[in-house]
């Protein structure tokens, strides 16, 4: 055996040293600098908020964007835009409303890539089960495939510490961030029931994007409020094609499901959620997070104070 | 044949392409399987073609088992041509092989030509604790032991390291999309999404470790003196009709007895090997400067002094007798652990515990397959030695997926047996009971709805009730906890349906408490009605 000589240690030692440096860049990166967006609101006469029934889901995603203003409003030449649908578990097809209608994210897809989008992810976290079936029994993987979009699965790696400035509750969490250095990010939940905060809807949704989501159950309406002040989503689409009234929120009879044939849209996710309350026989007041997050200023719960445009196409 | 061997190297080729041709396959497969949700139908392939596997669960189970069919293929290989299978298919002799310490260190002692006699007392006791419906033994399967070790030690940690070098490097922004793309590419297809955790994975470590180190005290150790399937190929492969031959060109220059991996070439008897030894690996033809080795039809059967004596035989046999009294007197198999759940699909009215326990070959496939790795080898704390290292379920690592029926396809033995995924959906495995001490409802009246959220059983099997709310009552008005208004300042309280509850454990997964969980999982009360049912 060769023994050790002085040079060996010294390279030894200068690449540990390099190592070292790096990965203390690595800890001691500050995530946190991205600034906070906030959501562009409507000019001339787009609509704050817009409400479409119709049976063909992908002709009511399309006018509901349009009367916002069309996606150009949204997203710009080049974007990076991700999509965050609703894909809770990897044992529900589309039927059983537990996961977002796969025409809906399609049709966004399609619209953000024909804007100019650079490229168009889709992604959620399932709380149970593998992403990629989960991706795949949901409908959403190869409707998103065929319009053009990328399918992401989640990686651990890519979650990082972020600052939140006005939280209530929680002052930082670990959230993806490609979510929040997105250029676009828009927000398709599917309205259900849910057991833990009644309702799942648009704010409730982008708990998906957060590492840890089982602590956020300790004060959870408050939590989900406190994120939203984050992660701010330029355009929230509600999927009402069909909803889930009970067993939420993976649901599994299909005497739980109402075909209602409707999507909101609108760049305020109060607004969204407010009114979406209604489809279950409830008001803004009854679903914590709404309320809370209306009192924080995340958004307007009273939708008669804004213009709504409601058509049937 | 002989215009076939004219060229030996070749041959050798030839061979060590077979060799790394099956390793691959047996890493395909690994990964094909790996956080599967459905397997494959031919990821067992290796233990369907395993006769050791098959000979002892068919005799522990007392039943033909018709997956396990296909060991016969190797049987007539080895009756044919010897050990191949070992020289030329087990990718864990292949890895042996492959791993070689400074030959000085071993050459100047090599171990006593008696230790062979070890492969045949492990065999003879494992076929011997078959007998009485033991399988402990069947760990120490070479196949088994492979398998087990890449999904519980080997996997697992290539993940954490692979992943913990990704946090690192993500941290710096030029790395960035590097890292991007590997994960873009890896996770998923190759990584797991979640880092997976394993008990006993240090044992099994070194259990594997141990055979490798051993490698330093002769070439292929554990392959020469310890294999109990290498022993069994071995027994065949004394009547196999093609063996190695000396012919008349031997000058006795001792470059094949040099060259034999498993150093049966014998100088003393005019460079004679025993077939049961011999692996086939061709290197004593490639080596031979006269051309002098050939590979003919024999008939006589060859023994040696080290090969199996009634007297031996006898002595495993009751060694074996008194193990499994051993094994069947652990106080576990008395007291078994409250929470040892059982794959669904691996106990039913018919089949219990110790049924179950005869046909599992600790194979550790359905471990590999679980999407959630939530399939555990159990521990002597558990289940005592009669079933160490035999698959339950730990909620709290991971539940068993709503959606997953892979354990029951790809166990090659049937001691899980295949249930279609709405079957599966409906078997108990165990029931849930929350611990109203710590759950933060019942006793701290924080609201907390977590278990009745991740409940997957479409009714659910967990009611949200307010205090004075009756369960029986809400169940009867066929209460949906929806959204009537709960009394102010009254955190509504989790109940389980116990009809409903199938005992998936998810609920016992997600509940946020530190520690333990205020829902857990316990063995069924009564096990599942007999398969079939639905």
């Amino acid at each position: 055996m060769s023994t050790r000589t002085r040079r060996d240690f010294l390279r030894l030692a200068g690449a540990a040293g390099i190592g070292a440096a790096l990965g203390a860049a690595g800890c001691n990166t500050a995530p946190s600098e991205q600034p906070l967006s906030t959501p562009q609101g409507p000019s001339g006469d787009q609509a704050y908020m817009s409400i479409v029934h119709g049976s063909d889901p992908a002709a009511i995603t399309r006018a509901a964007v349009e009367a916002l203003g069309g996606m150009a409003r949204f997203v710009k030449q080049g974007d990076d835009v991700i999509v965050k649908p609703n894909i809770c578990v990897n044992y529900r097809t589309p039927e059983y409303a537990a996961t977002t209608n796969p025409v809906i994210v399609a049709t966004l897809v399609r619209m953000a890539l024909s804007t100019g989008a650079k490229r168009v992810r889709i992604m959620d976290t399932p709380y149970t089960g593998d992403p990629e079936t989960a991706y795949r029994e949901s409908g959403i993987y190869d409707a998103v495939i065929e319009a053009g979009g990328e399918m992401e699965v989640m990686s651990s790696v890519k979650y990082a510490s972020f600052d939140i400035p006005d939280g209530q509750d929680i002052r930082s969490w670990k959230i993806y961030r490609d979510v929040i250095e997105a250029d676009v990010l828009i927000n398709v939940p599917i309205a259900k029931h849910h057991g833990s905060s009644r309702l799942s809807l648009g704010s409730k949704n982008l708990m998906g994007v957060i590492e840890g989501a089982n602590q956020f159950h300790r004060n959870l309406h408050q939590r989900i409020a406190d994120l939203n002040s984050r992660v701010r989503p330029q355009l929230t689409v509600l999927d009402a094609v069909r909803i889930l009234t009970a067993h939420g929120p993976a649901g599994g009879n299909l005497a739980d499901v109402k075909q209602l044939d409707t999507v909101l849209a609108s760049h305020d996710t109060i607004t969204v959620d407010a009114y979406a309350t209604t489809f279950f026989d409830m008001h803004p007041e009854d679903i914590g997070y709404v309320r809370l997050g209306a009192e924080m200023g995340l958004g307007e719960a009273d939708w008669s104070k804004v213009r709504v445009e409601e058509l049937t196409v | 044949m002989k215009s076939l061997l004219s060229s030996p190297r070749t041959w050798r080729r030839v061979r060590q392409g077979t060799q790394i041709a099956f390793l691959a396959l047996f890493v395909y497969l690994l990964f094909e399987a790996y956080q599967g949700r459905v397997a494959h139908p031919w990821t067992d392939v290796f233990f369907r073609l395993n006769p050791l596997a098959a000979l002892a669960a068919m005799i522990a189970g007392r039943a033909w088992i018709p997956r396990l069919g296909l060991a016969l293929i190797t049987v007539g290989l080895t009756l044919l041509l010897g050990r191949v299978w070992c020289g030329w298919v087990c990718p864990l002799g292949t890895v042996l092989e492959w791993v070689r310490f400074p030959r000085t260190h071993y050459r100047a002692a090599p171990p006593s030509a008696r230790w062979r006699t070890v492969k045949y007392v492990l065999l003879a006791a494992i076929t011997a604790a078959a007998l009485f419906g033991n399988l402990t033994l069947m760990l120490l399967d070479p196949i088994a032991i492979l398998t087990r070790t890449a999904t519980t030690v080997i996997l697992p940690s290539l993940n954490q390291a692979i992943t913990g070098a990704e946090h690192v490097l993500y941290g710096v922004r030029i790395f960035r999309p590097a890292v991007d793309l590997v994960e873009r590419l890896l996770r998923g297809p190759i990584l797991p999404t979640a880092q997976f955790y394993f008990a006993a994975n240090v044992a099994i470590a070194l259990l594997f470790l141990g055979i490798v180190a051993l490698n330093a005290v002769a070439e292929r150790f554990w392959c020469r003196y310890l294999c109990p399937l290498g022993g069994l190929l071995a027994l065949l492969s004394k009547v196999a009709l093609f063996r190695r031959v000396v012919g008349n060109e031997c000058n006795r220059c001792a470059q094949c007895a040099g060259t034999c991996p498993t150093d049966t070439i014998d100088p003393a008897r005019g460079y004679e090997s025993d077939p049961g030894e011999c692996i086939v690996c061709l290197d004593c033809f490639a080596e031979c400067p006269r051309s002098g080795i050939g590979y003919h039809p024999q008939w006589a059967p060859i023994w040696r002094e080290y090969d199996p004596s009634r007297r031996a035989m006898l002595v495993s046999l009751g060694a074996s007798a008194a193990g499994v009294a051993l094994a069947n007197t652990s106080a576990q198999v008395s007291d078994p652990d409250p929470h040892l759940i059982r794959p669904p699909g691996a106990l039913d009215e018919a089949f219990g515990e110790s049924e179950f326990l005869s046909k599992c070959i600790r194979c550790g496939a359905c471990m590999k397959v679980c999407p959630t790795a939530g399939l555990q080898p159990s521990g002597l704390q558990e289940v005592g030695l009669k079933g160490l290292w035999t698959p339950h379920l730990v909620p709290r690592l991971g539940q068993c997926d709503y959606g997953c029926y892979a354990c029951g396809q790809i166990c090659p033995s049937g001691a899980i047996r295949p249930l279609p995924l709405e079957v599966k959906q409906l078997t108990v495995i165990g029931r849930a009971y929350i611990d109203v001490n710590r759950c933060l409802p019942w006793a701290d009246n924080i609201p907390c709805a977590v278990c009745e959220e991740m409940c997957p059983v479409p009714d659910k099997a967990i009611l949200l009730l307010a205090e004075g709310e009756s369960p029986d009552a809400a169940l009867a008005g066929g209460q949906q906890r929806g959204p009537a208004p709960l009394a102010e300042n009254q955190a509504p309280r989790p109940y389980v349906v116990s009809s409903r509850c199938i005992g998936c454990g998810l609920c016992e997964k997600r509940c946020p408490l530190n520690g333990e969980s205020a829902i857990r999982v316990y063995s069924p009360n009564e096990p599942p009605p007999p398969m079939g049912y639905v």
